[in-house]
């Protein structure tokens, strides 16, 4: 177990490390320098210590890059998240009826959805869902983050938790209408992630059900829902979480694209202006904040994942 | 009536025979495949077909499709806001984007082969330096990767077209690699390997025919990516430039009229929409033939 740990660790320092190469290389590029002149290797570590000391420059526009950064895509994830649960929530559900009952009828029409969300582009879907409220009557915002009357503090960057915490000013007016600025875009993303989930749920069922401890627990008597709970989802789960944790930059892109689309405020309309505006500091603080963010997570993800399954504690590097 | 019994001539099918007697049973498969051959002929050929010159404009603006009121049979998906043919925009679109994808997409596998069964076949120091490195750049999301490398060599279609595929290089290459690395343990490439074999005949006769499966969902995997990838891109304004146009470009070019005529955001949706449906039907259809030809 230790051994594992220190492994995941060893890749961490080693991922980083390119990283951060990376941005440096972006960075410099973007100062104007060329890196003949210089001694590379101190300008790299001057360009360390001063990222480790949260100088990570200005804008042109005199704002602090790094607190820009954290909050667009602190932002970025709430719609994430959100969706995600959504998601989980209806696509789980569905894709283990479908690995349960394989090639029947309701199994065709589940699997159809999943390749109709598979196939439509995620940003045609944006721009097709902000002329909804137009067309149905419903009002909901289609643009920004948040009403401009509400003057919300940013404590977290997560609206969300803000909007809670700046409760004394507005009462819940604010958290409302935060929600209602990110059902929209929260529906398109979850759309493409139910379609994954559901795929990802019913390969790895059908290839639990073929095994033969699943025969045997037929043989033994066990009722439906016992087999599921007990011996399928037990089995099934973790290739899911461990195929879902691949699929996360897809996400993060995407979630980026909707955001451009609904301009609501995030690390996609971010980038997005500031490469407009050839500013382009912002690229190397976004490779280290997304991807910083991504490799942690894909870390914590694969330690959490050797605690509940034994079986990952052999494999030597992360696939 | 007189049988033959005792010289019955079974002939005994090649793989690929087999694989595709067994595609042919699939008929929504077979659909499929016809309508991507249609499509592939429309790349080929949209410079004969095109029904209008694409920057011909005419005084008739913001046509509507020939079967709703208003429409003409001149243009029969209608016209634009400078009174160009939608249907002309609309091939040329799919013409780009459909044409950049297939051209990525080979280009892409074969690299990726190429770079993944080395890193797959050598041990030690070279293999360990591509791990990581594939690694660090796997966990850089595309479009951050595709938008940085848009940054330092400028907006065109081609540098759109190296980003997507510089992006999907590492993906491919990661999952070749765990694929061959894989069937590496098993007992059969063992044996070739103790009768002698060269690499090149290990993966030829011994890897390859055995991750046929997953090399075709792979693929698929990667070309759905690229259209998507190209088009988003494109949407952002980031890939083609004046006349020439690919089909997320379309989209955003009409976003300000969506509400005056929705069809010009529709249709470059439906048409990419259908071009990733089709492959995938397509791509799923030979995948299973592969898996029972295996099983059988």
């Amino acid at each position: 177990m230790l051994n594992y740990i220190s492994r995941r660790l060893n890749l961490l320092l080693i991922n980083a490390f390119i990283l951060t190469i990376i941005a440096f290389l972006l960075a410099q590029w973007s100062n104007g320098q060329s890196l003949t002149d210089t001694n590379y290797i101190i300008d790299y570590v001057k360009y360390i210590s001063a990222i480790l000391q949260g100088d990570w420059g200005s804008s042109i526009d005199n704002r602090l890059i790094l607190q820009q950064g954290l909050t667009a895509f602190a932002s970025t994830l709430e719609l994430c998240i959100i969706s995600f649960i959504t998601a989980a929530l209806i696509a789980i559900p569905l894709g283990i009826f479908a690995g349960f009952y394989p090639n029947h009828f309701l199994d065709y029409c589940i699997m159809t959805i999943a390749l109709i969300g598979l196939a439509i582009p995620i940003f045609w879907l944006a721009v097709i869902t902000t002329m909804l409220p137009r067309l149905t009557g419903i009002t909901l915002p289609i643009d920004g983050g948040i009403s401009p009357i509400f003057e919300v503090p940013v404590v977290s960057g997560f609206m969300l938790i803000d909007t809670l915490l700046a409760e004394d000013l507005y009462q819940l007016n604010a958290f409302y209408d935060r929600l209602a600025h990110l059902f929209l875009p929260s529906i398109v993303l979850s759309f493409f992630l139910i379609a994954e989930i559901i795929r990802l749920t019913r390969r790895s069922i059908t290839t639990v059900m073929k095994s033969n401890y699943i025969k045997a627990a037929y043989a033994n008597g066990l009722s439906k829902t016992r087999l599921v709970l007990h011996h399928v989802l037990k089995n099934a789960l973790p290739s899911i979480i461990h195929q879902l944790r691949l699929q996360l930059s897809t996400i993060i892109s995407f979630a980026m694209v909707i955001e451009i689309v609904f301009s609501l405020p995030g690390a996609g309309v971010w980038l997005l202006n500031s490469i407009k505006e050839e500013d382009y500091l912002a690229l190397p603080a976004a490779v280290l904040i997304i991807s910083g963010f991504i490799l942690l997570f894909s870390i914590f993800i694969d330690i959490f994942l050797m605690i509940i399954s034994p079986l990952k504690r052999k494999s030597l590097y992360v696939d | 009536m007189l049988i033959n019994y005792e010289f019955n001539e079974d002939k005994i099918q090649s793989p690929l025979q087999y694989t595709w007697s067994i595609f042919k049973r699939n008929n929504i498969a077979i659909a499929a495949m016809w309508v991507a051959i249609i499509l592939v002929m429309i790349v080929i050929f949209a410079g004969y077909i095109l029904p209008n010159t694409p920057t011909t404009q005419v005084k008739q603006l913001l046509l509507p499709p020939y079967w709703i009121d208003g429409g003409v049979s001149d243009h029969f998906l209608g016209t634009d806001d400078l009174g160009r043919d939608t249907l002309t925009r609309l091939i040329q679109g799919i013409q780009l984007t459909l044409g950049g994808a297939l051209l990525l997409t080979l280009i892409v596998s074969i690299l990726g082969t190429i770079i993944g069964a080395t890193a797959a076949l050598t041990k030690g120091l070279k293999a360990s330096i591509l791990h990581h490195f594939l690694d660090a750049l796997l966990i850089i999301p595309t479009l951050l990767s595709a938008l940085i490398l848009i940054a330092i060599f400028g907006p065109s279609y081609e540098n759109c077209l190296i980003a997507v595929s510089l992006s999907l290089l590492p993906q491919f290459i990661r999952a070749i690699y765990i694929n061959i690395e894989n069937e590496l343990n098993k007992q059969y490439i063992i044996a070739l390997r103790l009768d002698g074999a060269a690499n090149i005949r290990l993966l030829r006769f011994g890897i390859f025919p055995n991750i046929l499966e997953s090399m075709v969902s792979l693929l698929n995997r990667i070309f759905s990516l690229a259209i998507l990838e190209i088009s988003t891109l494109g949407f952002l304004g980031f890939g083609t430039q004046f006349w020439d146009v690919e089909l997320g470009a379309l989209i955003a070019s009409s976003i300000g009229l969506i509400f005056s005529s929705p069809w010009l955001v529709l249709f470059p949706g439906i048409a990419i929409f259908i071009i990733v449906l089709v492959f995938n039907v397509f791509t799923e259809g030979l995948r299973h033939a592969v898996i029972e030809g295996e099983d059988e």
